[in-house]
């Protein structure tokens, strides 16, 4: 099966009062038809301006793609028409985003919004559009389906905005779906609930699904296949369940035991007081702060020598990663 | 021994009239809450945005508005305190805030803001104050080279060491966390709680420790209690809740928190699904107030509101508890 989506080498570049950074550097992804890729890292390791380059969103200056390509379907995105992009966007490749109050528009009702993006890529008129965006609605779940796409956004709850961006991000039926973090301003019930819904979509359309996170229970729980991203690369990739059973490099263990646990049986330890949780030291460097060596160096308990003089590739066939330390069987 | 007991906290927010002759309609955020907090122990809150749990812990240390009901300070009724003996008594009760970039000043310098609550309350002389904040930064695991800085140079997880170690200054007995994580990345979040639970242990503090992260809650709380619309719906110790939730609201919300072991890849479906959102706390239905989104819902539900019974360990209000 061919990819769908396919990000290779894709390099990068801000312009800062630093001088130039490298946000991405090298980043290679794929995504097949049907299926869940979820990309995973603390705030800052380049995450969303990976979502952001596939959209051809990159802000531009100060940000600059200087390398790689992208492929959507086989056709290459980087260096298309504006034109073409703008057909692409939102018919093809679809994004939802992670502050549901800021990305809808305040003066306009969620109807007209949803409509607005019909008309921009099929040949209706405004009743239909309107039609098409209250069945929507009522297939994202919100109840009263034709009166509350007459409500404007602040009259939504936050679970409710989501899914009206959900809706519009659906409403030409995309073959690929981007959802930047899109549950980390909502509350645990609701996040299950838009969870369910992207499984419905995906299984239903045949979507595959680029889900951004920083939280590995939501990836054990929507993911596929997986890839860790820390400081601009990409650090480990493969199936969801060799990462998250058998993590090799030491930012992704880390990822793992950090998160404080409700799964493995909850009545293990008799009420006793939980062992602390293991912590990943330190913050992610700031960019242009970036050596030679590898990047997770400074916070690594694993790190030798070698680690400060040269930067790991990502090496392995099914489940690369790139570390030194596992690369010599020291871990 | 209890360090904090709230009865029948009730806390009523008066709404603008919609016409002269209309009659004024309140919101009730808080409704009929007790609790007890144990000294040296962590009282979990846990609910939905919406649902009360930081307005009943502010109403509890009388930070916010018309509270009425009955709040015990070690044995000391705060509502009844005059203004200069409540000032004196919030050396011993401070508050972690959610969010580290606005709730520091940005044009000041941290060793002033971690400092403040000293100036404020009158502790000890300007020497012993300064002497103060340098080890507060030792035991929030801050340098001392970074005393002069501004909150801006920090990262979010050193911003709330920073708030930690403002609310430490006074040596509290009591500090309010409200959500003192949720606005961090996971792997500092494991930092935060780490260090919560030290200084726990070092200093004999109580927590009231306010999330809607039951893995967060488990992780650090003695003793849980859910909110639900203003009510608690259920209280019991950490492992009897975790092990044996008994109302179908902590149930739902335990099986909508993400877990490592509920993998796509198994086959994993959600049972208990919950739709919907909670009603509105302005004219709450009269029944439960689950009772809308509830799988169990009988006719009675909707008429007869369900009391805190005990069930075991756990209080629960529920006609049809598990």
């Amino acid at each position: 099966m061919s990819a769908l989506l396919e990000i290779a080498d894709l390099r990068v570049e801000f312009s800062t009062r630093y001088g130039p950074v490298t946000a991405l550097d090298g980043v290679s992804l794929h995504v097949n038809p049907g299926e869940t890729l979820g990309v995973v890292g603390e705030s800052g390791c380049g995450k969303s301006i990976t979502a952001l380059s596939a959209m051809g969103l990159v802000p531009s200056p100060p940000g600059r793609v200087a390398g790689g390509s992208i492929k959507l379907a086989g056709e290459e995105l980087i260096g298309a028409r504006d034109a073409r992009m703008r057909e692409l966007r939102g018919g093809e490749i679809a994004m939802i985003f992670q502050e549901p109050m800021t990305s809808l528009n305040p003066v306009f009702t969620a109807g007209d919004q949803i409509a607005e993006a019909i008309m921009l890529h099929q040949d209706v008129d405004r009743g239909t559009a309107f039609d098409q965006a209250v069945a929507l609605l009522d297939r994202v779940g919100i109840p009263e389906a034709r009166r509350r796409a007459s409500d404007y956004p602040h009259q939504l709850s936050g679970g409710m905005r989501q899914r009206v961006m959900i809706a519009m991000a659906v409403s030409c039926q995309p073959k690929v779906l981007i959802a930047d973090e899109p549950t980390t301003a909502l509350d645990v019930t609701v996040q299950a609930q838009i969870f369910d819904l992207l499984n419905d979509i995906q299984r239903d359309l045949g979507t595959a699904i680029v889900l951004i996170t920083h939280d590995m229970g939501a990836i054990a729980e929507m993911a596929d296949r997986v890839a860790v991203m820390y400081a601009g690369r990409v650090i480990e990739q493969g199936a969801a369940d060799d990462i998250l059973d058998n993590p090799k490099h030491p930012y992704t263990r880390g990822l793992i035991e950090c998160i404080p646990n409700l799964g493995k049986g909850a009545n293990e330890d008799g009420g006793a007081v939980p062992p602390p949780l293991a912590e990943i030291p330190g913050v992610v460097p700031p960019l242009h702060l970036l050596g030679d060596g590898c990047a997770f160096a400074d916070r690594c308990g694993h790190r030798f020598d070698r680690c400060d003089t040269a930067r790991p590739a990502l090496m392995g066939d099914a489940h690369p990663a790139a570390c030194h330390a596992v690369e010599e069987g020291r871990l | 021994m209890s360090i904090l007991s709230a009865r029948d906290l009730t806390v009523r927010f008066p709404m603008p009239k919609t016409s002269f002759f209309a009659e004024r309609q309140y919101l009730e955020a808080v409704r009929g809450v007790d609790f007890d907090l144990a000294e040296g122990r962590t009282l979990g809150i846990v609910g939905e945005s919406g649902s009360g749990k930081t307005t009943t812990a502010m109403a509890a240390i009388r930070l916010t508005g018309p509270a009425t009901g009955e709040v015990r300070f070690e044995g000391e009724d705060l509502f009844t305190l005059d203004d200069e003996a409540m000032r004196q008594r919030r050396k011993d009760m401070q508050v972690i805030f959610q969010d580290p970039y606005s709730s520091l000043n940005p044009r000041d310098r941290v060793n002033h803001i971690v400092r403040e609550p000293l100036d404020l309350l009158n502790v000890g002389d300007d020497a012993s104050r300064d002497a103060r904040v340098e080890e507060l930064f030792g035991l929030v695991g801050l340098r001392r080279d970074q005393l002069n800085l501004f909150p801006h140079q920090f990262s979010g997880g050193q911003r709330q060491r920073i708030s930690i170690a403002r609310a430490l200054a006074t040596n509290p007995k009591l500090i309010v966390c409200d959500e003192p994580v949720s606005a961090l990345d996971v792997a500092i979040q494991a930092q935060i709680l780490n260090l919560l639970v030290k200084l726990q242990e070092e200093l004999g503090l109580s927590y009231l420790f306010i999330s809607h992260d039951l893995g967060v809650v488990r992780q650090i709380c003695h003793d849980v209690a859910v909110m639900y619309l203003g009510r608690i719906v259920e209280q019991a110790p950490r492992a009897e809740l975790f092990a044996k939730p008994r109302h179908p609201y902590t149930q739902a919300l335990l099986s909508a928190a993400p877990s490592l072991a509920r993998r796509k890849s198994a086959g994993y479906v959600r049972p208990a699904k919950l739709k919907g959102d909670p009603p509105s706390p302005i004219n709450p239905p009269p029944g439960c107030a689950f009772a809308e989104r509830c799988p169990k819902a009988q006719a009675i539900c909707k008429q007869d509101r369900p009391e805190l019974k005990a069930e075991g360990d756990a209080l629960v209000a529920c006609h049809f508890p598990d």
